[in-house]
């Protein structure tokens, strides 16, 4: 448990947290002129394509570019025979337990459909598309494994086989096992045992920017890597170490960023095809992905299987918990390893339980990447538990809210972390959205806010759903924070920080902490983020941890600065720097209207020097945990099985809202996105052949304007943590965790059939219907 | 023509086709430039005329991140050639702003609303909003939600996008001008029950 | 993309001798949204891409005396949605081009680019075939119509002879007392494919029985359909809930929708049933409350 900070008080009254002051990144993004990696341009430049397999588990028995080579226009073409064969950690985090060693830049062998052959780079995009039709590659077939089932089975062929520390079964890491108590005596002591087989699609982010990067070699041979990536530090050093460079040589920028919500963490082979193409031809080489590209080559969430058993006393209370989660990863590891330590564990809590045996396990298959994403396992695991919940309210005749809350973690309860919960959040949530809604916590017939009567063919429902998530990767990964401050001459200041900007807004949160603790105007800090040559060491943005591990370093720093800015005004004003306090850019001597400005405490005298006033700041955090509460009303076509969300009232409980706006916009996108994967969002892959099936928007259907419900957020701070800037918590995978569950229960509420698995189809719906009647499938 | 014949277009077809000089306007500017016949409208803005505030988000017309104004229409550029925008009058997210820098409405509330997050559906939606309103100046809230349906945003929820565009609307229809509280700002109203029906 | 070359003619016989000099190496342009995208998919590879645009007198849109809607080659489906009297008369189509792909693709395809291009869930197609609609088609031994219904033979595959050119499509006036709908199904309310269309056309005579239908279903055949057997037991009938059944039974039976990864053949097949009832149902209803001007 983290001790309250000196300063970090979390009942302060704040003037500028709190506040939804104008953002300081979003004039670049409404006028154009925000740069994104493919809006760069360097003289010389070449584009690079990449040629993806089109089969899904293969030996390449040849390849040949010389076809290729001889197109005019072509000035380099790279295969496995080219490139350094080094094996290296596909998502960038040397050292750490979440990722796996078990990438080349391009190996002998594919194993999955789309994955990189061979990189061209020519003098255009249609050049270069030209001659990968003229790369000749012929494959030595093997057997294609889509599901974990078939990965699993006895005497499957290995995926990664060649590798000596690979597990065997196909498993990217040994199982992950969690044990607390006694499940045996748990479930001996139970009422009533439910039990359910619940399963997780294949959503994937698609967030708007494809993928891009773009690098270029200068004539001492340091590289520069402009890229959309969520972790530059750790690009800058996967690169370095694969390509035998000195970090010193290696910078790598990034400007502005359009998406990634957690899967442009890793690196995907075209960072460093990029780097070797730029390197042999000595010229700027830009390569973007295409919309096709993003869903072959990217990071989707890991398909699951949960088999879930609970046991409750007719009261409602759980005595025992256990479940087994196995995580397809696709074809390499990426984040499978801490997807899935993070997914199991999250079962140790949401709902208290003493009595918790769990197993976790990832398996490679010949699909698509699986990686981080928005929820890291933790929907997976919470969708199957939350709807488990609402099942067992049914038989026990309790109202699910209320069973819920009952069992809600609260203070003192230990987090899958091993800390201790701060705060009652969760229970907290769900009172509120109760009252918000109308649902009664009085188990009467009908607790529910009231349906809709039915018209026609269309039936009503509510339901609701909770989750919790921390806002950190620890203990899985010791994240790390920096964050330099400096007060210019003129008492403005500038924060230098490592935390990538990923769209939310989290440099102006940042900048808001920094201005509250220096006690200047908002307007007043200015933010340098996004070059590994100029800002402190950051483990990049993921985990929501930018406002809580960001933040807390950004006002440490700011912290430190302002003892020294408190130093040098107590000369000027003749007093002791603790008697000492500033605000709205005034330093004031307590109690008296003795005071000077920040600009006049900072301007050198004549003759003088400029002062060197930098603050340094490095965090290392533990967890704290943020709480939601979904509740849903949705309406259902009981003829086309089409399912409409009509409302949305998500409530999620913070800690302290550092920018409202910024915070509302993270729940209302994430519940786009959870909307999306529950109802509609599947990346399909043909499980004979591996193909991708739908990688494109037309087929992959994401919640559009005419498609969202309204969103009543509610943001409550009844919990704050003091291990983040004033109490302020992650929000920004909270929403997508607690969506799903909620709709699931709602469509149960509206026509009485229960779905463990997303996404729920129309025609899904219509079976559970008519199965529902007695009357079987359709002809 | 099937797949199979494309090396053979590489092999043995003519060099490749020649430069085209295209003719038009952008932005109030009249602009000539040499393009290949099958450079793209998008590819054009982006790399020939050096605006990349137009993005490409899909390149295939799902997504409306390219979205620009031609003759005032709300267009996909990804799916016109730059040899089609001959004579005539583009609009681009570039042009938005009056000559002074001063920012449309749509800009100013897109900002004060919070509309944008990542920001890269934000170009195509501030053409595409514009396009609307011009055709529209007061739109339902559904009318707006069906205006956008070309335009793919996936940070926002479209929420605040949606709260932006109205209150554009009633800032010109002179309502709620300067009111940045919750109440001035334009309330999604419920559904009607039976939403959806088809 | 692929390097392709471009033309735009000035006149219908250059941009015939255009297509007959390079036979399946050119493709024609109008609107551009679907053959763009097919190009760059590489289902299309044109060496040449010939573009109607400068060709006169292809882009009016009219309703003549005898109250037929005709519009030309070059109409986009916009203009079609834009157009008060479209909207009043022939309610079915209109609500197909309202619904076929966004505004910004609307803006710039073309309703003959969408029937040319053949697919069998083109939004366009089915309330087109249940107007009775007439191709007019410009070719070598002079102008033909074809029927919409006659025009397709297979997935993107029409009738049209190498060098053939749809100039423009005439709608036959509506009847008295009847009512035009298209449903179109999909899993978001835009942006769809759809995975099964069902347009109906219903007029009734002056006993309120049903005098004529045509039913037409897009997305569950290689082409589009009608639904005659399903027609067939509408007409004669007076409007209510278990002849609507009855006609979405057989039209059920007529389809041979394939599954992928939109949907199943089963749900397809299904949804044709649900669809084609709750069409016929509109459009005897707006039949019934209709006054003719």
């Amino acid at each position: 448990m983290t001790a309250v900070l000196p300063g970090n008080a979390l009942d302060a009254k704040l003037d500028i947290v709190g506040t939804s002051v104008r953002r300081n990144d979003v004039a670049e993004k409404v006028s154009g002129s925000a740069r994104y990696t493919a809006d760069l341009r360097l003289p010389g430049t070449l584009f690079a394509r990449v040629k993806r397999s089109t089969v899904a588990h293969a030996h390449i028995r040849r390849i040949d570019t010389r076809r290729a080579l001889a197109l005019p226009g072509v000035k380099a073409v790279l295969t496995h025979e080219d490139v350094p064969r080094v094996l290296h950690y596909g998502s960038p985090m040397p050292r750490a337990a979440s990722c796996t060693k078990d990438q080349y830049i391009l190996d002998r062998k594919v194993r999955y459909w789309g994955e990189a052959v061979a990189a061209v780079a020519a003098v255009s995009e249609e050049v270069a598309e030209e001659a990968l039709a003229l790369i000749d590659v012929e494959y030595d077939e093997l057997p294609v494994m889509t599901s974990t089932d078939a990965a699993e089975a006895p005497g499957a062929v290995q995926i990664h086989g060649d590798r000596e520390d690979a597990p065997p079964g196909n498993l990217v890491v040994p199982p992950i096992r969690v044990s607390r108590g006694d499940v045996e005596r748990g479930f001996a002591e139970a009422d009533l045992v439910v039990e359910g087989e619940y399963e997780g699609g294949r959503p994937t982010p698609a967030y708007m920017e494809p993928n891009a990067c773009l690098c270029h070699w200068d004539e001492h041979g340091k590289l520069t890597v402009h890229i959309s990536t969520q972790t530059a530090f750790m690009v800058r050093g996967a690169m370095a170490e694969v390509l035998g460079l000195p970090l010193n040589q290696v910078r790598v920028q990034v400007d502005h960023f359009g998406g990634g919500f957690g899967a442009k963490q890793d690196l995907f082979q075209s960072e460093f095809l990029c780097a070797l193409l730029a390197r042999q031809t000595r010229r700027p080489v830009m390569m973007e992905w295409t919309r096709k590209e993003t869903f072959l080559g990217g990071r989707s969430r890991h398909p699951v299987k949960v088999w879930l058993k609970q046991g409750f006393r007719r009261d409602g209370t759980i005595t025992a918990r256990q479940a087994r989660l196995v995580y397809n990863s696709g074809a390499y590891g990426s984040h499978g390893p801490g997807v899935t330590a993070v997914g199991t564990t999250s079962l140790t809590s949401l709902y208290r339980c003493e009595n918790v045996l769990l197993e976790g396990r990832c398996v490679y298959t010949n699909a698509p990447i699986a990686g981080a994403y928005r929820g890291y396992g933790v929907v997976q695991a919470y969708y199957a538990l939350d709807i488990q919940m609402d099942e067992a309210a049914e038989k026990l005749g309790l109202d699910p809210a209320a069973l819920k809350l009952k069992n809600a973690v609260r203070e003192g309860d230990i987090a899958p972390s091993g800390h201790p919960i701060v705060g009652h959040g969760l229970e907290d949530c769900i009172r509120r959205g109760m009252q918000e809604v109308g649902w009664s916590a009085e188990p009467r017939p009908r607790s529910r806010p009231p349906k809709q009567a039915p018209q026609g063919p269309l039936r009503f429902g509510w339901g609701m759903g909770c989750e919790m998530h921390g806002s950190s990767a620890y203990p899985g990964i010791k994240e790390q924070g920096n964050a330099l401050v400096k007060i210019h001459e003129d008492g403005t200041a500038t924060l230098y920080t490592g935390t990538a900007g990923l769209g939310t807004g989290a440099h102006t949160a940042l900048a808001q902490i920094v201005a509250e603790e220096l006690g200047l105007e908002f307007e007043a800090v200015s933010v340098v983020h996004g070059d590994t040559d100029v800002v402190p060491w950051d483990i990049g943005a993921f985990a929501s941890h930018t406002t809580y591990m960001g933040g807390m370093a950004a006002k440490l720093a700011a912290a430190e600065a302002r003892r020294q800015l408190l130093q040098r005004a107590a000369d000027k004003l003749e007093a002791a720097a603790g008697d000492l306090e500033v605000r709205a850019g005034v330093v004031r001597v307590a109690g008296t209207d003795r005071a000077i400005t920040v600009r006049d405490a900072m301007l050198p005298g004549r003759g003088l020097p400029s002062p060197h006033i930098v603050g340094q700041g490095t965090y290392t955090p533990t967890k704290s945990y943020s709480f939601a509460a979904h509740f849903v009303e949705v309406q259902v076509d009981t003829e086309t099985g089409q399912v409409d969300v009509l409302q949305v009232v998500p409530v999620h409980e913070v800690g302290r809202v550092v920018h409202p706006v910024a915070a509302q916009g993270q729940v209302e996108g994430g519940v786009q996105q959870g909307i999306g994967h529950t109802l509609t969002e599947n990346h399909e892959i043909d499980p004979v052949t591996g193909r991708s099936l739908n990688a494109s928007f037309v087929d992959y259907k994401m919640p559009l304007a005419m498609d969202m419900p309204p969103i009543r957020t509610i943001l409550l701070e009844t919990a704050p943590d003091p291990g983040g800037p004033w109490g302020a918590k992650g929000i920004g995978e909270d929403p997508i965790i607690a969506i799903g569950p909620a709709i699931a229960n709602a469509i149960h509420d509206a026509i009485g059939v229960r779905f463990r698995h997303y996404p729920i189809t129309p025609e899904q719906v219509l079976q559970g219907l008519r199965e529902a009647k007695g009357e079987g499938s359709a002809a | 023509m099937t797949r199979a014949a494309l090396p053979a277009l590489a092999s043995s077809a003519p060099a490749a086709p020649a430069l085209r000089s295209v003719q038009c306007t952008i932005n109030g500017e009249p602009v000539a430039f040499g393009v290949a016949p099958f450079r793209t409208l998008l590819d054009a803005l982006r790399h020939e005329l050096g605006l990349t505030g137009t993005k490409k988000g899909c390149d295939v017309g799902d997504c409306g991140a390219c979205t620009v104004l031609v003759d005032g229409a709300p267009v996909n550029a990804c799916l016109m050639l730059a040899v089609e925008a001959g004579g005539r009058v583009i609009e681009t997210v570039e042009g938005l702003a009056g000559p002074s820098g001063e920012l449309h409405p749509l800009q100013r509330n897109f900002m004060r609303c919070g509309a944008a997050q990542c920001g890269f559906c934000t170009p195509g939606i501030l053409m595409m909003s514009k396009a609307l309103l011009a055709e529209n100046p007061s739109p339902t809230e559904a009318e707006i939600r069906f205006g956008l349906a070309g335009n793919i945003c996936r940070c926002t929820g479209y929420t605040k996008i949606v709260e932006a565009v109205a209150l554009t609307a009633a800032e010109a229809a002179g309502g709620a001008a300067g009111d940045t509280s919750a109440a001035g700002r334009p309330r999604a109203a419920r559904p009607a029950p039976g939403k959806g029906t088809r | 993309m692929i390097r392709f070359d471009y033309a735009d003619p000035a006149t219908l016989a250059e941009a015939r001798a255009l297509l007959l000099a390079q036979g399946n190496a050119a493709s024609l342009m109008a609107g551009g949204t679907d053959l763009l995208v097919e190009i760059k998919e590489q289902v299309r590879v044109p060496r040449l891409v010939v573009d109607l645009k400068r060709i006169a007198g292809l882009d009016t849109l009219q309703v003549d005396a005898d109250g037929a809607l005709r519009f030309g080659a070059l109409v986009t489906a916009r203009r079609l949605e834009t157009d008060a009297r479209v909207r009043a008369r022939w309610p079915g189509l209109h609500q197909a081009v309202t619904e076929l792909g966004s505004i910004q693709v609307r803006h710039r395809a073309t309703v003959v680019g969408n029937i040319c291009r053949a697919s069998p869930s083109a939004d366009t197609l089915p309330p087109l075939i249940a107007d009775g609609a007439m191709l007019h088609v410009h070719g070598a031994g002079g102008d033909r119509p074809v029927a919409m219904e006659d025009f397709f033979t297979g997935p993107g595959r029409t009738v049209l002879r190498p060098g053939e050119i749809v100039l423009q499509l005439r709608v036959p006036p509506p009847a008295r007392r009847s009512g035009r709908v298209y449903i179109k199904h999909g899993r978001r309310k835009a942006m769809e494919l759809a995975t099964v269309g069902v347009a109906a056309a219903v007029t009734l005579d002056d006993g309120g029985r049903i005098a004529d239908a045509r039913i037409a279903l897009g997305a569950v055949a290689p082409t589009p359909i009608r639904a005659r057997r399903a027609e067939a037991a509408l007409v004669g009938e007076k409007p209510g809930d278990s002849l609507f059944a009855r006609a979405a039974e057989l039209a059920m039976e007529e389809s041979r929708p394939i599954g992928n990864v939109r949907a199943s053949a089963a749900y397809r097949r299904e949804m044709v049933g649900v669809l084609t009832r709750r069409a016929v149902q509109r459009a005897c209803g707006m039949a019934l409350a209709e006054e003719r001007p």
